[in-house]
């Protein structure tokens, strides 16, 4: 190959590269997601039998989203979840996260397995964050 | 003469055909060594958990529909009759002598097992109960010795002894006080009835939930597969990576002793180090070992998050020499690899000599979890909980997504 085929053949790998990079590229949401709740509720959101639930279609978060961010700054055990999965373990506290950092996951949870819900803002988060205990 | 012989091979043609299983033709897709054949013996009591067979072939078997009796009538290898019993919901099931011990989140009991009956028609025996119902690591799985004495896994309520469970960087409680009443093996008199926790005893301690626990008659003497502490990276993401929470914390094969410390939750084995190292929550900076001797190695360090459910030293006759006194192991598969792919969903067979490890590991089943989409376990076709050994020596697994029963046979030479 000479230089002057080369050179084009190896822009357009790197193009190709930068673009599928580009492609996959995970919204900061899927990121934190993947982060601090995959290992948990796994990347289709259907939890694990027994132990984690699924998410997915589930009524926390397709719902109200302040309290869904409550909820998810609070931890706990939801029994109404428990009664439709029969969950074991205790969701921990997320009290830790940003606002900025909650309402992306939060936006991502509700687009990828909430039916459209709607994105959850910073003012959400600050608002749901002043009933903490 | 000549006549007489030809009668008696067509006699014993016809004996073997009728009494002959149906092998499926794919192995119902799991992975066999040679040699190996797999046949579904039943589906449909739900998802399963552990089940033990009788000296006649019946099949006992535990799960989210209660205990079942299951029976092949016909010798086609399928179970034919199936009669739910009891009012135990629960985890296992073992029989001993004319008794089938079962268990739930808080209790063991047994049923008496009469000569010709399949379901247990006797009253249902209560031979400890009491134990606290917890939601994490509550299964009260058993091994029972030769005389009757009973080794309960008391698994912890906890992922590792934090202040604040699995929360990110909350310190472990110093002694850890839930091994007081938790994460060890108790013992108690089999035979007797009515007990409470409190009339057993702590025989060792320092095991997370050693759900695979089984008494090894040959060595005289228990043991247990233990499932390792979870989520190294997101508790400790300043030490840990997912990578390193998928691969360094060994599910640890042990022998119990009396007063044993298996080490939880101030240590964990590391597989990348090849040795015990510190909790990070109780003073771990990926490397440092606790007090030389402490604890003990592992017989055999496995890989992290398989999940081991049940043990089974192998005592039938018709695997080949190799198996006999070796350990089969289900695992039940990882959740808390991901995002890195998910694995065990197999059972492996591990050389036994003398009461330890003889070579490496062998994958003995696999092909159970299939596709998985979404690396998520709740998409595995199949998860292999237990184990057992029928009359013939053929090895019985059962699965906890659709509660499928499985009878591996060996044909080869």
């Amino acid at each position: 190959m000479t230089m002057r085929t080369w050179i084009p053949a190896a822009l357009a790998a790197c193009f190709f590269v930068a673009a599928r990079a580009w492609a996959d590229e995970p919204t900061p949401g899927q990121s934190l997601y993947n982060k601090h709740c995959l290992s948990c509720h796994q990347a289709d959101g259907g939890g694990v039998p027994r132990m984690q639930p699924a998410i997915a279609g589930g009524t926390w978060v397709q719902g109200d989203a302040r309290a869904l961010a409550l909820f998810v700054m609070s931890g706990g055990f939801d029994s109404a979840a428990r009664k439709e999965s029969n969950v074991d373990n205790v969701m921990p506290p997320f009290r830790q996260l940003t606002d900025e950092d909650l309402a992306a996951i939060l936006t991502y949870i509700r687009a990828k397995f909430g039916n459209g819900a709607s994105p959850v803002t910073v003012p959400d988060i600050a608002e749901a964050r002043t009933s903490l205990p | 003469m000549r006549n007489a012989w030809l009668a008696k091979v067509v006699s014993a043609c016809f004996t073997a055909m009728a009494g002959s299983v149906v092998l499926a033709a794919d192995n119902d897709g799991l992975v066999l060594p040679e040699g190996f054949s797999a046949l579904v013996v039943h589906e449909g009591q739900g998802t399963a958990r552990h089940l033990d067979v009788a000296a006649n072939g019946d099949i006992y078997l535990a799960g989210e529909k209660g205990l079942s009796a299951l029976r092949d009538t016909n010798g086609d290898g399928k179970a034919d009759v199936v009669t739910p019993f009891g009012d135990v919901q629960g985890t296992e099931v073992r029989i001993f002598g004319n008794w089938l011990y079962v268990s739930d989140d808080v209790g063991v009991y047994r049923y008496p097992l009469k000569k010709g009956e399949l379901a247990p028609s006797g009253k249902r025996e209560t031979v400890v109960s009491g134990f606290p119902k917890e939601r994490q690591h509550a299964d009260k799985t058993f091994a029972l010795d030769a005389k009757g004495t009973l080794y309960i896994n008391v698994g912890a309520p906890s992922n590792s002894c934090q202040e604040k469970d699995r929360q990110e960087g909350s310190l472990g409680m110093n002694p850890c006080p839930i091994l007081e009443k938790y994460g060890g093996v108790w013992v108690f008199d089999g035979t007797k009835l009515n007990q409470t926790p409190a009339n057993g005893r702590r025989f060792a301690t320092g095991t997370r939930n050693a759900v695979a626990i089984e008494w090894n008659a040959a060595q005289n003497s228990l043991f247990a597969v233990i499932h390792g502490r979870d989520s190294i990276d997101t508790l400790f993401p300043r030490l840990y990576n997912a990578e390193d929470n998928a691969t360094r914390q060994a599910e640890e094969f042990h022998e119990i002793v009396d007063g044993g410390n298996y080490g939880w939750p101030y240590t964990f084995f590391d597989t990348k180090l090849g040795k015990r190292v510190l909790a990070p929550e109780y003073g771990g900076d990926k490397t440092k070992e606790p007090e030389a001797g402490k604890y003990p190695n592992p017989l055999v360090a496995f890989p992290a998050h398989w999940a081991p459910n049940d043990l089974l030293f192998y005592s039938g006759k018709s695997f080949p020499a190799k198996y006999r006194g070796g350990a089969f192991i289900a695992f039940h598969g990882s959740w808390n690899r991901a995002p890195e792919p998910q694995a065990g969903y197999k059972v492996v067979f591990q050389p036994m000599k003398g009461g330890k490890a003889n070579g490496p590991y062998e994958v003995f089943a696999d092909g159970f979890a299939g596709e998985m989409k979404d690396n998520s376990p709740n998409n595995a076709r199949y998860r292999p909980v237990g184990l057992a050994v029928g009359p013939d020596g053929s090895l019985f697994v059962s699965d906890s997504q659709k509660g499928r029963v499985w009878r591996i046979s060996y044909a080869g030479k």
